[in-house]
């Protein structure tokens, strides 16, 4: 097995330009130390934790500006994250152990494009964008369509993710980012739920909410149909269970060693449901109707 | 292909060569012939692999050797000083918070890097410093009584 230890996003760029195809990226490791040992061992190794500048997290505008080296820890101990993007705390904080946050790095749980990515969903809610680096430039890639499939991802094995840009939510939104596992923080989540809701000015009815799903398709998804239903009415007791079944069949979930896809459709369902009261009663102090 | 690695373990500098494949875990074990962390899951998932790196509790198992490059790493064989245990494995033995012993080493860097965050850990601090700990013969109740040991101790 090749190693390589680049210095720069251009070294970085030019290794991947000739060994991309059999060689892997690695980061903190937690994902990819765990292939070599009991899947198939890559072609070649590309550790890019030595190119300086791709950890930290500052503010950019209306928005923070997060590198993609960042561990999980320096996530969830930040108050500008704490403060501002609530949701990407709750789920930095709820991922896995303390021993693997502090190694894995949101890059790396990002380019995995595991469908049960911890930060994904919330990052979907968001609409935070990836920006890629490739040999004939940078691209700024929304999440929403970053996503193609279990472990693919628009970075393909060229592209080197160097930035995650994430703008604040609406001013008055409220969100929450809920996880069913079996075993709390420790666990892959069955199914992980964001939402973000924003409410009218009068707080009357809904102006804009986002749902994202984890774990329940082939890729994090939104849930579009549910969303489009939502807008612009306030939210009444049936309106909630019309929205959450429609938000479960927005979701293809899998049959798998963790749950059957029939349950976890239910759990879509009633995270939904839950996701969206909470949000709705935080961002207006109002009741459902 | 093989890496030279250089690194500061328990205080001593370390140079060995090892396959770029290699988990800081073998490297401890097999390279270096450091026993004392232990291999379990070896996924992540269990944590009797704990050692701090650069001051954080980490899984070494899913840790590449070749970040140990640079890196200061404390290891179970690493906390005693001479004869005389480190407070926390002290307290271990004191309570009785050892059963069949193999998680034992990997809960102690957890708590000792606890104690390193702070002095005085809440309820809820102890929860979220051994999370990652795994015992299998499910002595949690006496390894939570030897950590608030510890914490009177130090």
């Amino acid at each position: 097995m090749e190693y390589f230890e680049p210095r720069s996003v251009s070294e970085a760029l030019s290794v991947l330009a000739k060994h991309g195809a059999e060689a892997k990226i690695i980061a903190g490791g937690t994902d990819v130390m765990v292939d070599i040992k009991f899947k198939e061992e890559p072609g070649g190794l590309v550790n890019i934790k030595k190119i300086p500048g791709l950890s930290g997290i500052s503010e950019n505008g209306a928005g923070l500006r997060i590198g993609p080296l960042t561990t999980i820890r320096d996530i969830e101990t930040n108050t500008l994250v704490r403060d501002k993007l609530p949701v990407l705390w709750e789920a930095s904080h709820q991922f896995a152990s303390l021993q693997v946050r502090n190694t894995a790095t949101i890059g790396g749980n990002i380019c995995r494009a595991s469908p049960s990515g911890e930060t994904l969903a919330p990052l979907l809610v968001l609409e935070a964008k990836a920006k890629l680096a490739f040999g004939d430039g940078e691209k700024s890639v929304p999440f929403t369509s970053f996503f193609q499939g279990p472990g693919k991802s628009s970075a393909g094995n060229t592209g080197l993710l160097i930035e995650i840009d994430v703008p604040y939510p609406p001013p008055g939104s409220k969100s929450v980012y809920l996880k069913h596992a079996v075993r709390g923080a420790m666990d892959i989540a069955m199914v992980g739920v964001a939402v973000l809701m924003t409410p009218e000015s009068g707080k009357n009815s809904i102006e804009d909410v986002r749902i994202g799903l984890g774990a329940v398709a082939p890729t994090p998804v939104r849930a579009p149909k549910a969303e489009a239903l939502l807008r612009g009415k306030p939210l009444s007791a049936s309106l909630l269970r019309e929205a959450a079944a429609l938000a479960a069949s927005e979701s293809s979930p899998i049959t798998d060693q963790r749950s059957s896809a029939e349950y976890r459709r239910w759990i879509v369902e009633a995270l939904t449901r839950k996701g969206l009261e909470q949000t709705w009663k935080a961002a207006t102090g109002k009741e459902i109707a | 292909m093989s890496i030279t690695i250089t690194t500061k373990i328990n205080g001593h500098s370390v140079t060995a060569t090892a396959d770029a494949s290699t988990s800081l875990l073998e490297f401890l074990r097999d390279t270096l012939e450091m026993k004392g962390s232990k291999l379990c899951c070896n996924t992540g998932e269990c944590g009797a692999c704990t050692v701090i790196y650069n001051g954080k509790p980490i899984n070494s198992c899913v840790t590449m050797a070749a970040d140990a490059n640079g890196a200061e790493i404390t290891t179970i064989e690493g906390l005693a000083d001479g004869d005389k245990l480190h407070p926390v494995q002290q307290a271990f033995i004191d309570t009785g918070a050892v059963q069949c012993g193999y998680c034992t080493p990997g809960f102690i860097m957890s708590v000792k890097a606890l104690f390193d965050r702070t002095k005085k850990p809440t309820a809820q601090d102890i929860e979220e410093a051994i999370s990652g700990n795994i015992c299998r013969c499910t002595g949690y109740n006496k390894i939570v009584d030897a950590i608030q040991l510890a914490a009177q101790k130090l």
